[in-house]
């Protein structure tokens, strides 16, 4: 997942941060509105007047009302600080959704995850090192295109940076080469899906094991159902919970060649790498499960749980800058093209051998 | 904007935690009806 970087000056007061929000805030809460408005208004419009039209949801909307914004007019740098969140509601939006899931179908879907994950990992981060050698690409670039396109997109190369003493510049390339090929997943694999009519289940997972970000995987799965979105989470999560230990194994191999510090504390690495709201998404799910909260109560957190996800969807349009991506060189995009095409093509196979065990 | 989010990894493990913290509370609050039943 990317980042919720708040760029922040250390001298402002708490108040300024807080107000220097309320902008980007408000715009991530108006895109995602107006999607929201669009999709009930043509679902309103063609309902009276007999018409059959595909429901377009309202995540679509937003990410191109966004992507409009964002690569028209611009996003003036009022609004950057507050749009920046969208990461933030996602983390949230993750931790209520675990309302919506019994902890035992929790640990039954993650368990497949974490296993198909992990076969997926082993055979993407090698296909990804071949590749690098092939363009002759640094080699800790294509450390970093791994992890981002193996683990969970930007958080994992931010998190893998420092581990590996990367320069700043490879972590700028691998992470437009994430975000562009993120955006792209978005419209390709509801499409791919639909046309090899995936089950809810079966396209949630692949979605969740094959797109990068969070954000952008949460997004591909609601774009094809309520259902897949939920699945894809789920898969994503189990995958980001994997983070600590492959950035721990590059830190150790990057080290051991003398180019990157020793880890001492192997436990605190692991947890101060480990993202804290699957935790989150477990505790709710248990609570879920014991009856902690009566059904209204479950309704209104798996609403909120979508209120959060608006504002992020929202952020996933108004951050992606087109001509900014495209200014980052063709070979670290090529090489995460043809590795995501492989890890797509691969887990897709995955989750079609698993299909049967999925029973959610 | 990348980089500028790359060198600051810090502040992103702390705003993960404020997120889950949000997320609890949140659900603390509707678990004790304190805030009205949230619509979609």
């Amino acid at each position: 997942m990317a980042t919720t970087a708040i760029a922040t000056p250390r001298h402002q007061s708490l108040a300024l941060q807080t107000i220097a929000l309320v902008p980007g805030l408000l715009l991530l809460a108006a895109v995602g509105y107006a999607g929201k408005v669009i999709e009930q208004s043509i679902a309103a419009y063609t309902k009276s007047h007999h018409i059959t039209f595909p429901n377009i949801e309202y995540v679509l909307w937003a990410i191109v009302i966004g992507l409009i914004l964002s690569n028209t007019i611009g996003i003036p740098r009022v609004f950057a600080t507050g749009v920046a969140t969208y990461e933030f509601w996602l983390k949230a939006g993750i931790v209520l959704l675990g309302s919506r899931f019994l902890l035992g179908d929790v640990l039954h879907l993650g368990g497949i995850s974490l296993a198909l994950v992990a076969i997926a990992i082993t055979l993407s981060l090698t296909f990804m090192h071949v590749l690098g050698r092939a363009f002759k690409l640094k080699p800790k670039l294509t450390s970093l295109l791994a992890v981002g396109s193996s683990i969970c997109g930007v958080s994992a190369i931010i998190a893998a940076k420092p581990s590996i003493d990367a320069d700043d510049e490879d972590a700028s390339y691998a992470i437009a080469a994430i975000l562009a090929l993120g955006a792209i997943s978005l419209f390709t694999f509801p499409l791919i899906g639909h046309s090899l009519h995936l089950s809810d289940k079966a396209y949630g997972l692949w979605a969740g094991l094959a797109v990068d970000n969070t954000a952008e995987a949460t997004a591909a799965g609601a774009l094809y159902s309520d259902a897949a979105g939920k699945v894809a989470v789920l898969a994503k999560t189990s995958r980001n919970a994997l983070i600590g230990f492959i950035v721990l194994g590059y830190a150790i191999y990057w080290s051991s060649r003398g180019q990157a510090e020793k880890v001492t504390n192997k436990a605190a690495f692991l947890w101060q790498k480990f993202p804290k709201f699957v935790l989150g998404f477990l505790l709710i799910s248990l609570l879920a499960t014991v009856g902690f909260f009566t059904k209204p109560q479950l309704t209104s957190l798996a609403n909120l749980s979508r209120w959060a996800f608006l504002l992020t969807f929202a952020g996933v349009g108004l951050r992606t800058n087109l001509r900014e991506l495209g200014k980052q060189g063709w070979r670290p995009f090529a090489v995460g093209a043809i590795g995501e095409v492989f890890i797509a093509l691969l887990t897709l196979g995955l989750v079609y051998g698993a299909d049967h065990y999925l029973t959610l | 904007m990348p980089d500028t989010q790359a060198a600051k990894p810090q502040r992103l493990l702390s705003a993960d935690i404020f997120a889950v913290a949000l997320a609890l509370l949140a659900a603390l609050l509707v678990r004790l009806n304190l805030i009205p039943s949230i619509k979609w």
